[in-house]
Order: structure tokens, then sequence, then C-alpha cells
């Protein structure tokens, strides 16, 4: 089972995915259509590109051994229903119900924190 | 209680903020021993404003291109890192410890 | 031959970046430790231009914009300006952006 395919099991997930980091292939499961995933895809991939320039300047700017988002590991955004989670080169959707976000961080940070930048 | 003082009650809280419109620094809390400075906590916030910007991009044009709505008004965006998260909406934005980190009470607190 | 852009009025440093980010080579006014920060800064910039410029094409279905050509900052009383793995760091009141941008489109196809 690859992690995307566990994480589109849990409970409020509406689909999880993972894209390649040259942005050309991407996997995923649940409630999306390709082109949906594909469109997921790029623009996960998009804001994971700018958020590691940003903790690279965050850092740099700070110049110490103690910053703590040395370096980035992940973003969420959130809408009225749902959110987006994205750890690595993976990417979940969830929809805003009690507690489904914490379990799906909970569940991201374990499998996919020490990840290199690729799953 | 202010705003800021709710945010730096949450559980893990390591610094708390408020913010411009634009990102500039307003007022800030930061927990005992924490590392983070006045001007680290100025380039979160910078940061939430540049994100927030681009995620709402991304929700008009997902929602207008799949139909598919509840992306827009953006309400937040979460930075990741190694052993902290910054959690920011609107004009405030909150640092947690992942280990402890509950990311809907922040944004709840957040008034997402 | 990046060489050549220091000779444009304003422009006070050049640099070539690798597709990881790091300096090729740097000339101007910017010490070696700054050139290399602006190297890794302009391949972090241009792969953020292009994811945008790579969700403006998927949204819009317009085509002309990706990949992008380019990109500029431009601050209160200097810029960078970027061509393909090309930054220049321009002084505004000094230096001609058209000519900038045309002659490092010129200088980064060889």
């Amino acid at each position: 089972m690859r992690i995307y395919t566990d994480l589109a099991l849990m409970d409020g997930v509406v689909a999880a995915g993972e894209y390649s980091w040259r942005g050309d292939r991407y996997s995923y499961k649940g409630r999306l259509s390709d082109e949906m995933a594909r469109m997921a895809s790029i623009m996960c991939r998009a804001t994971t590109l700018s958020t590691h320039m940003q903790s690279d300047i965050l850092c740099t700017n700070i110049n110490s051994k103690d910053c703590p988002f040395n370096e980035s590991h992940g973003w969420i955004v959130r809408g009225p229903q749902f959110s987006v989670c994205v750890m690595a080169n993976v990417f979940c959707f969830v929809e805003n119900q009690p507690d489904a976000l914490n379990r799906v961080f909970a569940f991201m940070r374990e499998r996919l924190m020490d990840a290199e930048e690729l799953v | 209680m202010s705003s800021l003082d709710k945010l730096m009650n949450l559980e893990g809280a390591d610094a708390a903020f408020e913010f411009s419109p634009t990102g500039e620094l307003t007022d800030h809390r930061l927990a005992e021993g924490s590392k983070l400075k006045s001007e680290s906590l100025d380039l979160l916030a910078h940061t939430f404003v540049a994100n927030i910007a681009i995620a709402t991009m991304q929700a008009r044009g997902w929602e207008s291109s799949t139909g598919q709505g509840g992306f827009y008004p953006v309400q937040g965006f979460t930075l990741v890192g190694l052993e902290f998260s910054t959690v920011g909406n609107g004009e405030c934005g909150v640092v947690l410890r992942n280990d402890s980190a509950d990311f809907e009470a922040a944004y709840a607190a957040l008034g997402s | 031959m990046i060489k050549r852009l220091l000779a444009l009025d304003g422009v006070m440093a050049v640099c070539s970046f690798r597709d990881d980010g790091e300096l090729v080579e740097g000339y101007g006014v910017l010490e070696e430790s700054t050139m290399r920060r602006m190297a890794k800064f302009s391949h972090d910039y241009k792969r953020m231009v292009q994811g945008n410029t790579d969700q403006f094409s998927m949204f819009t279905g317009l085509s002309g914009w990706a990949p992008p050509g380019g990109w500029i900052v431009r601050g209160a009383r200097t810029s960078v300006c970027s061509v393909g793995n090309l930054v220049c760091f321009i002084d505004n009141a000094e230096a001609s952006l058209n000519e900038v941008m045309s002659d490092m489109t010129e200088v980064s196809r060889y």
C-alpha cells in the first residue's frame, strides 16, 4: 500500500494522491476525477516549491541552527468546507469535520516527516 | 483576554502574532524559552499574506474549473516545519509544536 | 559571455546558476556569498514563477504563458530580473529594464 492509498481510506478524507517532483506524473485515490487530480498535483507542487523557498529565506534570515522552519516539510490550506494537507509529495483533501485534519496530519507526520523530498 | 493571549493558551504555543494586511508585524507574544524573535515573526506574517493570496488564486481557479466549491474564501494557511508549525488566518498567526499541535483548535481560535 | 551584461548602465551584478540553484559564475559588486544566495533565490523564484504560470495556463486555457520567459522583482531603488538561468541585480535609476531584459534574453541563448 502506498501512503496515499492508506490516507484515502481514512474517515473525512475526500481523496489523496502523490505527484512526481518534475510534475509530469501523479497517482491518486478517492473522490476526484483524473483531471481534478492532475490539477491538484500541479497546484500542490507549485505551493510546495514556494514554501521551500520561503523556509530557505526565513532560515537564512534567522541565521541560526534554531530556525524552527528549517526546512519546510509541508503545508495546510483551510477552506470553508475542505482543507488540503500536503507533506513531501503527498497531498490529501480533507473534509472539515471534527478531528479529521488532526488525524490526517498525525498520520502524515508519522509517515512522511522524515521523508527526503520524494516518497 | 486579547486574541494573542487566547492563541498563546493553545497547547504547545511558542508564539502568537498580529500583522497588517500587507504582512508587517504589529504585535506579538513569545512563550518563555522561545527561540523566535520579532524579526522572524515578521517574515512568517509575510509568508501568510503571500500564501493566502496564492491559495485564493488556486481556490478561485479550482472552483471555476471543476465546479467543486468549499475552498473559497480561504480561511487560513499552515507552514509545517520539522518540530514546529505556524498557523495563520486574517491578521493573526500562531506557532505550535508539532508533537502537541491541535490544528482545528488553532483554526477555530483564528476564526476560520 | 555573461560579463558583457555588466557593461549595461545600472547593472550592478550578474550571475548564472545551474538547475539545482548552484552558482556557475558571477560578476559585479556583490560578494561571493551574496552572489551564491542570489543564485539560489533566483533558482527558487524561477520555479515558483513556473508554478504560477502553469496554474494560470491550466485555469484559463490560454497559451503563450508557460513556460515563462523570465521575471522581474521591482524594489524601491533596485530590482532583480532574470531570464533563463541568468539573473541581474540592477539600479532602477540607472538601468533601462527593457535593455537589460533584451540583452539577457540574447545572452541566455548562448
